[in-house]
C-alpha cells in the first residue's frame, strides 16, 4: 500500500510538470509581442518608448533563448513562482489565489447541487415504478448536457434579476449572490452525475446482493439507498475528478456572464490581453485541481470498497 | 482668495459663454442626476454602488484615460483649479489664488494652507513641484498629464505654499488643465514612485475619498476621507463628502447594467446606450447626460498607410458615413452628428456640417477617381489588392460596436471592406505606439480646443501619422497666442483642414448619459462630463 | 487498478457500452441496408426522428442559407431596431435592425464549419495517436499514453483557451484550439477498441497465418475499432458545438458582423433587458442542434444494434 501511495504521487507530480511543459510550449508559439501591452495603461493617445519595451522584455527574460527561459521559469515555478502577471505586474500566484476563494466557493455549491440533484434524479428515476415518469426524469440529463451553460446563465438572469427581482443579477454578494450561477454551472455537470449514476444503478440492481437483500426481505427503498446505491455510488466517484476540472472550467463562462470575481474571470482577461505567465499560471493550476482530486479518489478508493486489492504492479493512469 | 482670471478676461469670458450655450442646449437632461437635491434631506453615510462597463487597468489619475476609469480615481485626487461645468470658468480649489503673466509663459499658484495627503504629508509648494516634475516622464502612460505640461521650463518653489511653473512658449491651455483630473495632485511620496506602481497600487492624494483596494477588471472600493475640508469652491457641501464608501463594480454588459440598475442592485451606471433607454426610463430611475466637449467620436485613420495617403481615399469614407442615421440608431437621445472635429460645446469649435454632410454618390465618385474599381464581390480593388481595412476599437462603451457596425454597412454601400477588432482598452497605448491599425475609434474628452494639439500635431506623438502640414503651424499657434480672437481663428483653421483633409473622421458628438437611482441626489457632471461625488447622497 | 474503473466510468459519462468484437461483420459484401426496418427503428422514437430532421435542417442551413430566408444577414434598416419577433421576423430584429434569424440562418455555416473543423482535428489526430499506440505497443503505447494522460489533465476549456491564446482569434483557430483539446479522448477510445481487437482469436489467426500487420490492420482492426469512434465523434460533435459557441461567446471567434452563433448571443447580451429574443433565440438553436446530435448519437450506439 506505502509503494502504491508513494508512486501514485510521483505520477501526479510527473503529470503537473509535462501540463507545466506543454502549457510553457504551446504558448511559446505566441505570434504576439505581449509586453507591449503592458506598457498601455489606458493613455488616450501617444507612444510607447522602445527603450522602455526592451527593459521590460528584459525583466520578463523574453530576450533570452528558449530553453533557458524553460529552466528559468520551471525552477521558478517548482518554488510556487509563476512570475508576474504581463497585464497588471503582480505576481501569477497570487493573483491566482486572491481569486481562488470565490471560484472556489462556486464550484463548491455547484458541485453539491449538481450531486443532489443529478444524484436525486438518478435514484428518482430508477426506483419510480411510473413508466411515464421514468421516461420524463431520463430524458432531463441529455438535455442538461446539451444547453450551454451561458444561455441558461443569461436566461435566469433575465427571469429571475430583471424579472422577478429575486437574486442579483451580477458580482459576489452572498449567499444570493451565488445561487443563480451555482445552479447554472451544476445543470450540465448535474446531468453528467445523473447519467453516470442511473446507469451504474441499474447495473448494481441486478446484481446478486440486491436479490439477496430482497430475498431477505428488505423493503424497495432500504434495498435501493442501502444495497444499490452504495455500491453504485463507487465508479460514480471515479468521476469526480473529471467534475471538478469541468467545473473549475465552465467557472471562466459563469463567472463572465455572472460579471463574479474569480479564477474564471482572470482567466479570460489574460487570454484577452495574451498575458502568458497568467494563463500559464491558470492552465497548471486546473492541471494541479485535477491531478490532487484524482490522487485523493484514488487513495480514498480502495478504503471505501473493500473488494478492491491494490495491485501495485498495474500503472494506474489518470482519466 | 481672489482668483485672477483676470488676465485673460476676453478670453475666458468667450469660453464661459460656449460653455453656458452647451448647458443650455442639455439642460433638458442634466438635472436628472437628482441634482435637485429636494426629495428628503441629506444625510450622510452609506454607499454608493456604481457599475461601470470598463478598467483601464490602472488608478493614477495621471495616467487614466478613460471615463469609466476616471469616474472612480477622480475622486481620489484635488486639483489646483475646478472648472465650473456652468460657465467654463476657471475657480479656486488648492489653489486659493493665482497668476498667469501676459504672455501666457508664467503661472503662479498660491496653495491653500491645511491641506493634508491622506498619509498625512501636507500640501506644500514642493509637493506640487514633486508631481509636475514627474508628469512628464510618464510619457505613453499619461499622454494626456504629459501633453498639457508638454514645453514647461521649470517649475519652482517661490515659498512654501508659492508655485510657479513657467514654459518655453506661451501655453494658453494650462491653466484649464490644471482643472483636469490628469493633473491631481498626489503627495510626493505617490508622485515619486514608477508608473506602474502607481497604475497597479493606487496613489495618495488630497481628495475627498482615498482608496480603498482595486481588484483590476472587476472593482475600485473608496471610503471616505475623514477631516476632509478643502473641497472645491463649487460644491455645495464644506467638509468631508456624504458617502461613506463607493463602490465602482465593473459590468462589461450594458444590458447587465441596465437590469441590476432596475432591480437596485446598483445605484447608478455609466455609458447608457440609445437601447436602453426605454427599459430604464419611468421607475426609479433618471437619466442623467451631457454633452462632452473635446474631440468627438471619429474613425482616426492611420494617414501612413498607403491607401489611407490618398485624400480621395479618406474624403470617400468621409462622405460614406451617415452620422443622422448612426446617431439616431445607436446613441443616446439627444446625441448629435459631428459638425466637426470638435464637440459643439467646446471653445472655438466652428461648424463645418457642410463637409461632414452624407453623400454616397461622390463617395463613390472619388473612389472610382482613385483609381478603386468595385469587384466582383462588390469590394473595390486597384491593382490586385482590395479596399479592405481594420479598424480597432475597445469595448468601454456600450455604443462603439453597435456605431461601427453600421459604419461598417455604410462603407460597404461604397465599396470599402471594414474589419473590426476589438481590443481591451489597456492595450490602447501600445496599439498607437505600434501603429498597427488602419483605423481606430474613439474620442477625447476637453473643455479647451489645444486638444487638436494633443492629437494631430506631428511635433507630439502623432499617433495617426499625419503628414506634416500647414495644420502643425496653426496647432502650434493657437497653444501660443494669448489673443482671444486671434487663437479663435486659428483653432477654426486647424479645424478646416483636419476636416478638408479627412485626416480622421468626426463621426458623432459623445454625450454622457448615466443611469441613476432616484434615491441618488446630487450626482454632478464636472466640466468635463465627469463626475464629482462629495455632494452626493443617498437616501 | 484504477485504470479499469476509470476508462469504464469514463465510458459511461460519455454513453459508451463495452462492444462485442464482431469477426468481419461490420463490412461483409452484399449487406444492405434494410429500409423496411429503418422506417420501423425510426417511427418508433419520434425523438430520434425530430433529432434527424434538426440535424438535416441545420446542415441545409450552413450549405444553402438563402433557402430559407432571403433577408440580409448584415444588412438591415436601422430605423427599424428592436423590434419582437413577429411574422416578417421570426426572430424578431437586432439593434441595428437585422433579421435574427437570418443571422442564425447564416451563422450556422459559421459554427458548423468550425465544429466539423475541430470535430475532424479530434479525430484525426487522436484516432492516430490511439491506433499506433494500440497497434504498436510497448513504449511507444507508454509515451503516448502519459502524454493523452497529460492533456487530459488540463481540463479542456484550458486547454482551448491556452491555445487561443497562442494562436489569436477567428473561427479556424478557434475550431483548431477546440479540436486539439478533444484529441486525448479519441485516443484512449481508439486505443483501447484497438487493443480489444487485436487480442481478439481472429486477429491472433490471421496474424499466425501469416498476414501482413497493414492488412490485419486494414481488414480487421480498423473496421472493428471504427464503431465507437464515431459514435464518439458524433458525440463530440454536439460538445465541440458547445466549446465553439462558448469561445465565441467570451469573444474568441470571428469578429463582427460574423452572426457566429456564440457572438449572437454575446451580443445580444447588451440588450438583455430590453430583448430578451436576442439571446434567447440563438440559444435556442445551439441547444437544439446539440441535443439533436446527442440523440443520433445515443441511437447509433446502441439501440439500433439492440433493435434487431
Amino acid at each position: 500500500m506505502r509503494g502504491y501511495v508513494i508512486k501514485r504521487v510521483a505520477q501526479a507530480i510527473g503529470v503537473l510538470w509535462a501540463a507545466y511543459t506543454v502549457s510553457f510550449l504551446v504558448l511559446d508559439f505566441l505570434p504576439g509581442d505581449p509586453v507591449s501591452a503592458m506598457a498601455g495603461a489606458g493613455a488616450d493617445t501617444g507612444q510607447v518608448d522602445p527603450a522602455q519595451l526592451a527593459a521590460l522584455r528584459h525583466q520578463y527574460g523574453f530576450d533570452k533563448p528558449i530553453l533557458v527561459q524553460y529552466a528559468d521559469y520551471l525552477g521558478k515555478a517548482v518554488r510556487g513562482d509563476f512570475g508576474d502577471a504581463v497585464s497588471t505586474g503582480r505576481p501569477v500566484t497570487s493573483t491566482l489565489a486572491d481569486a481562488l476563494p470565490q471560484t472556489l466557493q462556486l464550484t463548491g455549491a455547484a458541485l453539491l447541487l449538481a450531486v443532489l440533484l443529478g444524484g436525486g434524479l438518478a435514484v428518482l428515476a430508477t426506483y419510480t415504478s411510473q413508466r411515464w415518469l421514468r421516461q420524463l426524469l431520463l430524458s432531463l440529463p441529455p438535455l442538461g448536457v446539451s444547453v450551454p451553460t451561458f444561455w441558461t446563465g443569461l436566461l435566469l438572469v433575465e427571469t429571475f434579476s430583471f424579472r422577478l427581482h429575486w437574486f442579483p443579477a451580477f458580482g459576489n454578494d452572498g449567499i444570493r449572490g451565488l445561487v443563480l450561477p451555482a445552479v447554472t454551472l451544476a445543470i450540465p455537470t448535474g446531468a453528467q452525475v445523473a447519467q453516470v449514476l442511473a446507469k451504474s444503478l441499474l447495473t448494481a440492481l441486478d446484481q446478486a446482493y440486491v436479490e439477496t437483500a430482497r430475498a431477505k426481505g428488505a423493503g424497495r427503498w432500504r434495498v435501493h439507498l442501502r444495497h444499490a446505491l452504495r455500491n453504485a455510488s463507487l465508479p460514480a466517484l471515479t468521476v469526480v475528478g473529471l467534475l471538478v476540472g469541468q467545473l473549475i472550467a465552465g467557472s471562466v463562462v459563469v463567472e463572465t456572464v455572472f460579471s463574479r470575481d474569480g479564477l474564471g474571470r482572470v482567466t479570460a482577461a489574460a487570454v484577452t490581453a495574451q498575458d502568458i505567465p497568467l494563463v500559464q499560471g491558470v492552465v497548471v493550476f486546473g492541471a494541479l485541481i485535477f491531478v490532487v482530486t484524482n490522487l485523493v479518489v484514488d487513495l480514498v478508493y480502495p478504503l471505501l470498497d473493500p473488494r478492491i486489492v491494490v495491485a501495485s504492479g498495474r500503472k494506474a493512469g489518470l482519466a | 482668495m481672489t482668483a485672477h482670471p483676470d488676465i485673460r478676461p476676453t478670453r475666458w469670458a468667450a469660453l464661459a459663454a460656449l460653455l453656458t450655450t452647451s448647458v443650455l442646449l442639455t439642460a433638458c437632461g442634466s438635472g436628472a442626476g437628482g441634482s435637485d437635491g429636494g426629495s428628503g434631506r441629506a444625510a450622510s453615510g452609506g454607499t454608493l454602488t456604481f457599475a461601470v462597463g470598463s478598467d483601464a487597468g490602472c488608478v493614477d489619475p495621471q495616467q487614466v484615460g478613460s471615463n469609466d476609469t476616471i469616474y472612480s480615481v477622480r475622486q481620489v485626487v484635488d486639483s489646483l483649479t475646478d472648472q465650473d461645468p456652468k460657465t467654463g470658468k476657471i475657480v479656486p480649489w488648492l489653489a486659493k489664488s493665482w497668476e498667469v503673466s501676459s504672455d501666457a509663459t508664467t503661472f503662479t499658484f498660491h496653495l491653500r494652507s491645511g491641506v493634508t495627503f491622506s498619509d498625512g504629508s501636507e500640501l506644500t509648494a514642493r509637493v506640487v513641484k514633486d508631481n509636475f516634475d514627474a508628469v512628464p516622464k510618464l510619457g505613453a502612460l499619461g499622454t494626456l498629464a504629459e501633453g498639457y505640461l508638454s514645453g514647461v521650463k521649470s517649475t519652482t518653489v517661490v515659498d512654501p505654499l508659492t508655485v510657479k511653473v513657467t514654459f518655453q512658449q506661451p501655453n494658453a491651455q494650462f491653466l484649464q488643465a490644471t482643472s483636469t483630473h490628469s493633473l491631481g495632485i498626489e503627495s510626493s511620496a505617490s508622485a515619486k514612485r514608477t508608473p506602474q506602481q502607481k497604475c497597479s497600487q493606487g496613489v495618495v492624494g488630497s481628495g475627498p475619498f482615498t482608496l480603498k483596494s482595486y481588484v483590476q477588471n472587476q472593482t475600485i472600493t473608496l471610503a471616505r476621507r475623514t477631516g476632509y475640508d478643502w473641497g472645491s469652491s463649487l460644491w455645495s457641501k464644506k467638509g468631508e463628502a456624504y458617502l461613506d464608501k463607493l463602490v465602482f463594480k465593473v459590468v462589461p454588459e450594458a444590458g447587465v447594467r441596465a437590469g441590476s440598475l432596475q432591480s437596485g442592485q446598483v445605484n447608478a451606471i455609466s455609458s447608457v446606450g440609445k437601447a436602453n433607454e426605454a427599459a430604464l426610463k419611468g421607475g426609479q430611475v433618471t437619466l442623467a447626460r451631457r454633452a462632452n466637449p473635446g474631440a468627438v467620436f471619429n474613425l482616426a485613420l492611420n494617414n501612413s498607410r498607403p491607401v489611407l495617403k490618398d485624400v480621395k481615399v479618406r474624403q470617400a469614407i468621409q462622405y460614406a458615413v451617415n452620422r443622422q442615421e448612426i446617431a439616431d440608431a445607436v446613441f443616446p437621445t439627444g446625441t448629435r452628428p459631428a459638425t466637426s472635429i470638435l464637440a459643439r460645446t467646446t471653445p472655438d469649435y466652428e461648424n463645418l456640417g457642410t463637409d461632414l454632410a452624407f453623400d454616397a454618390v461622390k463617395a463613390k465618385s472619388l473612389l472610382d477617381a482613385a483609381g478603386w474599381k468595385t469587384g466582383s464581390d462588390g469590394i473595390r480593388e486597384k491593382d490586385g489588392t482590395k479596399l479592405s481595412l481594420t479598424v480597432k476599437w475597445f469595448a468601454n462603451s456600450a455604443t462603439n460596436q453597435p456605431a461601427l457596425e453600421l459604419i461598417q454597412q455604410q462603407l460597404k454601400a461604397v465599396g470599402i471592406d471594414i474589419v473590426l477588432k476589438e481590443l481591451q482598452i489597456s492595450q490602447i497605448a501600445s496599439v498607437q505606439q505600434s501603429g498597427d491599425f488602419d483605423g481606430l475609434w474613439g474620442n477625447l474628452t476637453r473643455a479647451d480646443p489645444d486638444i487638436l494639439r494633443t492629437l494631430y500635431s506631428t511635433k507630439l506623438a502623432n499617433a495617426y501619422r499625419l503628414p506634416t502640414s500647414p495644420l502643425d503651424t496653426a496647432l502650434t499657434r493657437q497653444a501660443a497666442t494669448t489673443d482671444t480672437a486671434k487663437r479663435k481663428e486659428l483653432a477654426g483653421q486647424a479645424q478646416h483642414l483636419i476636416v478638408r483633409n479627412a485626416y480622421v473622421i468626426p463621426v458623432v458628438e459623445l454625450q454622457t448619459q448615466l443611469g441613476v437611482s432616484k434615491k441618488v441626489h446630487n450626482l454632478d457632471f464636472d466640466a468635463s462630463s465627469r463626475i464629482q461625488l462629495h455632494d452626493t447622497w443617498v437616501g | 487498478m484504477s485504470q479499469d474503473l476509470i476508462d469504464d466510468a469514463t465510458g459511461a459519462a460519455l454513453g459508451l457500452p463495452a462492444r462485442p468484437v464482431e469477426p468481419g461483420s461490420a463490412h461483409e459484401p452484399g449487406r444492405h441496408v434494410d429500409l423496411r426496418r429503418v422506417r420501423r427503428f425510426l417511427v418508433r422514437r419520434p425523438g430520434l426522428l425530430l433529432s434527424a430532421l434538426i440535424v438535416v435542417l441545420v446542415v441545409l442551413a450552413s450549405f444553402w442559407p438563402e433557402l430559407f430566408t432571403s433577408k440580409d444577414p448584415l444588412k438591415g434598416v436601422p430605423s427599424e431596431n428592436f423590434r419582437g419577433p413577429s411574422g416578417a421576423h421570426w426572430f424578431g430584429t437586432d439593434e441595428l435592425g437585422r433579421d435574427v434569424f437570418s443571422r442564425v440562418v447564416h451563422g450556422a455555416q459559421l459554427s458548423l464549419k468550425a465544429t466539423l473543423i475541430a470535430v475532424a482535428v479530434a479525430f484525426v489526430v487522436g484516432s492516430l495517436i490511439g491506433l499506433v499506440a494500440g497497434f504498436v505497443g510497448r513504449w511507444v503505447d507508454d509515451v503516448l499514453m502519459r502524454f493523452v494522460d497529460v492533456l487530459l489533465s488540463i481540463p479542456a476549456l484550458f486547454l482551448s483557451l491556452a491555445l487561443v491564446t497562442a494562436l489569436g482569434y477567428g473561427t479556424v483557430k478557434v475550431a483548431v484550439a477546440v479540436g486539439i483539446a478533444s484529441v486525448a479522448s479519441f485516443a484512449r477510445v481508439t486505443r483501447s477498441e484497438v487493443l480489444r481487437v487485436r487480442q481478439s482469436v481472429f486477429v491472433e489467426a490471421s496474424l499466425s497465418c501469416g498476414a501482413r500487420w497493414y492488412s490485419v490492420l486494414g481488414r480487421h482492426v480498423l473496421p472493428n475499432a471504427a464503431g465507437p469512434v464515431i459514435v464518439l465523434a458524433t458525440l463530440d460533435f454536439g460538445s465541440s458545438i458547445l466549446a465553439v459557441s462558448a469561445l465565441s461567446f467570451l469573444g474568441y471567434g470571428a469578429p463582427p458582423p460574423a452572426p457566429e452563433w456564440g457572438t449572437l448571443i454575446s451580443d445580444g447580451r447588451n440588450y438583455l433587458a430590453n430583448a430578451w429574443w436576442l439571446t434567447a433565440l440563438p440559444g435556442l438553436a445551439i441547444a437544439a442542434t446539440v441535443l439533436a446530435t446527442n440523440r443520433i448519437a445515443r441511437a447509433l450506439d446502441g439501440e439500433w444494434s439492440r433493435q434487431r
